[in-house]
């Protein structure tokens, strides 16, 4: 098996010009994991767990030792499944939509990047690979969100998005050093098998760990407050929307919090914080969802909201749902996702909602999709959301560490969501064309093809429910969730999304009148939404402003007349001093390499010496 | 008698090697410098040889005095073997001269210091002898040193489209930038 | 005699490398001092495999004679494109990176 899992890297390595080649590799990819993945079917699900294999042992320096290894087990290889599966579907899309980018051969070696980054990421053993597959998926996309680089919104938002990954980051690698202070290795095995033996439940290391671990998931699954960047990081294209930010990326704090949940089983407390700003989060981007126009923002809102169920399902200790909840997500979001990004491409770039309708008729394939992904998303009975929404939605009150307060944030969600994935849907396919000029047409079948598979698979992965969380259970100590049946609770939530559903028909179906007395009636409730809460302009308030502010205040008084004359005069001398010093600087190499073997002399000296 | 023999035939060729790096240094033509070096390689090859490292020898014979110093030789055929004058003016070679015996200084100190808890492996000069230089090294390096293997012919492969790149697109002349 | 004399060979050809490269102003006689220093240290750890009973030094020695292959397959390629635009070969007179 370390054979295959080197081969798998290099299939993913390998970036050449031709999409064909970048889609084959990943292909190629998700046949590896799926071979992986029968492999483990057939093992006893006792011997599932803890497969490490090494595939060289890197450094070993004193205590410290660290092997280049890849860890299969049910987790890791179901997230590769994920990720290598979605992906392939997604590239075979992007090339239709990238097929008329100049740059076509660059976008493919990025994803192509990202998605081995990715596959990094999850086959990590330790935590110092784990980080650097992090980092690397920061990187990657980067990358891709200012792929269009000529556009200055989009590098803004590549920006703010890598910076915010970076706080993550920071999380992340103190955590791993906090992990080896305590543990002494910062392997998964060693650090599981150690963590509930050496500290009691809510010790302080272990809540150390935990809120630094959690720091990073949240900045990379844009939980609140981190969560400024995904909405802006739709600046990117359409596939990389889908690839990024709603089927892999994002769902790597999950993963994260699933992979320790060893750690996290031992820190209710942190917990309760993973479950309560899950539930807000889902809340907050739902409404937020509801008064945006781009098609991609709305989705994009969508997918933040549905990450804070996720991180509701981890937190109140369903690690087996929240990671069922990531599949089903994956499935149904990127079909979304590719969906808009079909209308978008049929409507030759357009992302307003207010200006698409009428698509019914002209994209019947891209319409089937569309409906499917929504409806699944919204947790129509029988649809792969129902099976893992609605089962976190009861866990929320029924699992030993849930509440009413829980519950209530997931259900209200679940009707906002109807609301604002069926106004989209009304919106862009409903109705008459808006704009005259827009000439909208199907996509080719390379696109559409995989909107199919992932219909298809957004409607009956569904049944695969109890399958999964069988699989899964083995890393999360054993045992299966139980399932909890509530008949009264399910009905109250589909009733729910029903109103949304509703709600949304009523409105935006019917005629503008309406909306726009709706919208006048709710207008500072809409300012608000539309404004995101006023998040961004509250972190330039508290933080940009006063950093300004301070110095401007520094500039005038300071600056001016103090340290202007010395720094005046200071640099005089340094102008001085550095005319002398160029000439050392001669541009002659073997000056240059007189003076390196000097400092080598130097430090060695001090090696001897000292 | 044999002890004897051998570390007579160590010295001997260490102090070789010696003399002979010195010659690459002090010769104002490159085809002599290039010549010394051949014969500093081939004494190390020996030294190899001696201290139980048949494959590096050969490797080093082959790769190095083969290859790498037939390639010198062809550039310096290409270019043309002028002498080149030597630098009196400035504080270059007093300066390089000065640095370098206080580094030779500090690496003898070095030597002094001693083992510093080694770890010893299991290839011991008998157990390399049986199964021979080569395959024992062919296993090691295949099986817990492929990663890095695989990472030099990668190198390798690099260093070749390099060398392609700068051969057929030709730079044009560096035109200075003026201040 | 031993390990003792091979660290002592070992360091001298090291500096007499580090000298050459230097002192020389002929492109291809810096870059076979180089090889030089870069050998010395191949000796080093080939004596050192023999002291510690282990094949990694070996197998480092050929890694780095892999590396040095790379290095002057890419250097000669740059002196000769140098030599190709400038018709001169004195590292001296390359001084286009001068502050």
């Amino acid at each position: 098996m370390g054979f295959l899992a080197l081969s798998f890297l290099g299939a993913v390595l390998d970036k050449k010009q031709v999409g064909l080649v970048a889609c084959s590799a990943v292909g190629l990819a998700f046949l590896v994991a799926f071979w992986a993945l029968t492999d483990l079917m057939n093992l006893e699900p006792a011997e599932r767990i803890g497969h490490v294999e090494v595939l060289y042992p890197w450094i070993t320096s004193g205590k410290f030792h660290l092997d280049l290894s890849v860890l299969i087990d049910p987790l890791s290889v179901f997230m590769l499944m994920i990720i290598t599966g979605v992906g392939f579907v997604i590239h075979v899309y992007s090339i239709g939509y990238m097929n008329d980018d100049p740059e076509y051969s660059r976008f493919m070696s990025y994803m192509n990047l990202f998605i081995f980054s990715m596959s990094v990421l999850v086959m990590a053993a330790d935590f110092f690979f784990l980080i650097v597959g992090w980092a690397l998926v920061g990187l990657a996309s980067y990358l891709l969100i200012g792929f269009y680089s000529e556009k200055r919104s989009a590098v803004l938002a590549a920006r703010k998005a890598f910076v915010m990954n970076v706080i993550g980051d920071v999380g992340m690698v103190v955590a791993a050093y906090v992990i080896f202070q305590n543990f002494g290795s910062l392997n998964y095995v060693d650090v599981f098998a150690k963590a509930p033996e050496m500290y009691l439940p809510n010790s302080d290391a272990i809540l150390l760990i935990t809120f630094l671990l959690l720091v990073g998931a949240f900045a990379k699954s844009a939980q609140i407050p981190l969560h400024t960047w995904l909405p802006d990081a739709m600046e990117g294209p359409t596939p990389v929307s889908a690839l990024i930010h709603a089927a892999t990326m994002v769902t790597a704090g999950v993963y994260l919090i699933a992979r320790c949940s060893v750690l996290y089983e031992l820190a209710p407390y942190t917990m309760y914080l993973i479950a309560t700003v899950g539930g807000i989060t889902a809340i907050f981007a739902a409404t937020i969802g509801l008064v945006q126009n781009d098609i991609k923002r709305v989705i994009a809102y969508s997918t933040m909201s549905q990450l804070g169920y996720m991180f509701l399902a981890v937190g109140i200790g369903m690690f087996g749902l929240g990671m069922f909840h990531l599949m089903t997500h994956a499935f149904f979001k990127a079909l979304l996702f590719l969906s808009a990004g079909s209308v978008i491409h049929g409507m030759s770039g357009e992302q307003d909602i207010r200006k698409m309708g009428g698509l019914m008729a002209i994209m019947p394939l891209t319409f089937i999709s569309f409906l499917i992904g929504s409806l699944s998303l919204i947790g129509f009975p029988l649809t792969s959301g129902y099976f893992s929404k609605e089962a976190i939605i009861i866990s929320a009150w029924h699992a030993p560490m849930g509440n009413i307060f829980f519950w209530g944030l997931a259900v209200v969600t679940a009707g906002l969501t109807g609301f604002y994935s069926f106004r989209i849907f009304f919106f862009a396919f409903m109705g008459k064309q808006k704009d005259p000029n827009a000439h909208p047409h199907e996509s080719p079948v390379v696109m559409t093809l995989p909107l199919m598979i992932l219909a298809f698979l957004s409607l009956i992965a569904g049944g695969l429910g109890h399958d999964v969380l069988e699989f899964l259970s083995p890393v999360f100590g054993g045992h299966v969730p139980p399932h909890h049946e509530d008949g009264l609770l399910e009905g109250i939530t589909l009733t729910l999304g029903a109103v949304g559903v509703i709600a949304a028909l009523g409105l935006y179906l019917t005629d503008e009148e309406r909306v726009k007395f709706v919208k006048d009636m709710l207008l500072p409730v809409h300012e608000i939404l539309y404004r995101k809460y006023y998040i961004d302009e509250l972190y330039d308030f508290f933080l940009v402003q006063p950093t300004k502010a301070i110095g401007k205040f520094l500039e005038e008084k300071a600056e001016r007349q103090g340290i202007d004359f010395v720094v005046d005069q200071v640099a005089e001398k340094v102008k001085e001093t550095s005319e002398g010093l160029s000439q050392w600087q001669s541009g002659k190499v073997r000056v240059y390499a007189l003076n390196m073997v000097g400092g080598a002399v130097m430090i060695l000296m001090f090696l001897v010496f000292y | 008698m044999l002890d004897i023999a051998y570390e007579t035939v160590v010295a001997v060729v260490g102090i070789t090697a010696i003399l002979a790096s010195i010659g690459v240094i002090v010769c104002a033509s490159p085809i002599y410098s290039a010549l010394y070096l051949i014969g500093n390689m081939t004494c190390l090859a020996l030294l190899f040889l001696l201290y139980n490292a048949e494959f590096i020898a050969a490797v080093q014979i082959i790769v190095y005095a083969g290859a790498v110093m037939i390639l010198f030789l062809f550039i310096i055929a290409l270019l043309g073997a002028k002498k080149e004058e030597r630098d009196t003016s400035s504080l270059q070679i007093p300066m390089a001269l000065s640095f370098v015996v206080l580094l030779f200084g500090e690496l003898l100190m070095a030597m002094t210091v001693g083992k510093t808890n080694p770890v010893e492996g299991k290839f011991s000069v008998d157990f390399i002898q049986q199964v021979g230089s080569a395959r024992a090294i062919g296993v090691e390096l295949f099986s817990r040193h492929l990663i890095p293997f695989e990472l030099a012919s990668a190198l390798l492969l690099v260093a070749t489209v390099g060398i392609i790149c700068l051969a057929k697109f030709p730079l044009s002349p560096v035109k200075r930038r003026t201040r | 005699m031993g390990t003792d004399f091979i660290l002592f060979v070992s360091a001298s050809v090291f500096c007499i490398g580090a000298t050459g490269f230097m002192i020389r102003k002929n492109p291809l006689v810096m870059f076979m001092s180089v090889e030089l220093m870069l050998n010395s240290v191949n000796l080093l750890l080939v004596g050192f495999s023999k002291e510690l009973n282990s094949l990694d030094g070996q197998i480092f020695a050929l890694l780095i004679m892999t590396v040095a292959a790379a290095e002057v397959v890419v250097g000669l390629a740059i002196i000769l494109t140098i030599f190709r635009t400038r018709h001169d070969l004195d590292v001296d007179n390359i001084n286009t990176l001068k502050g």
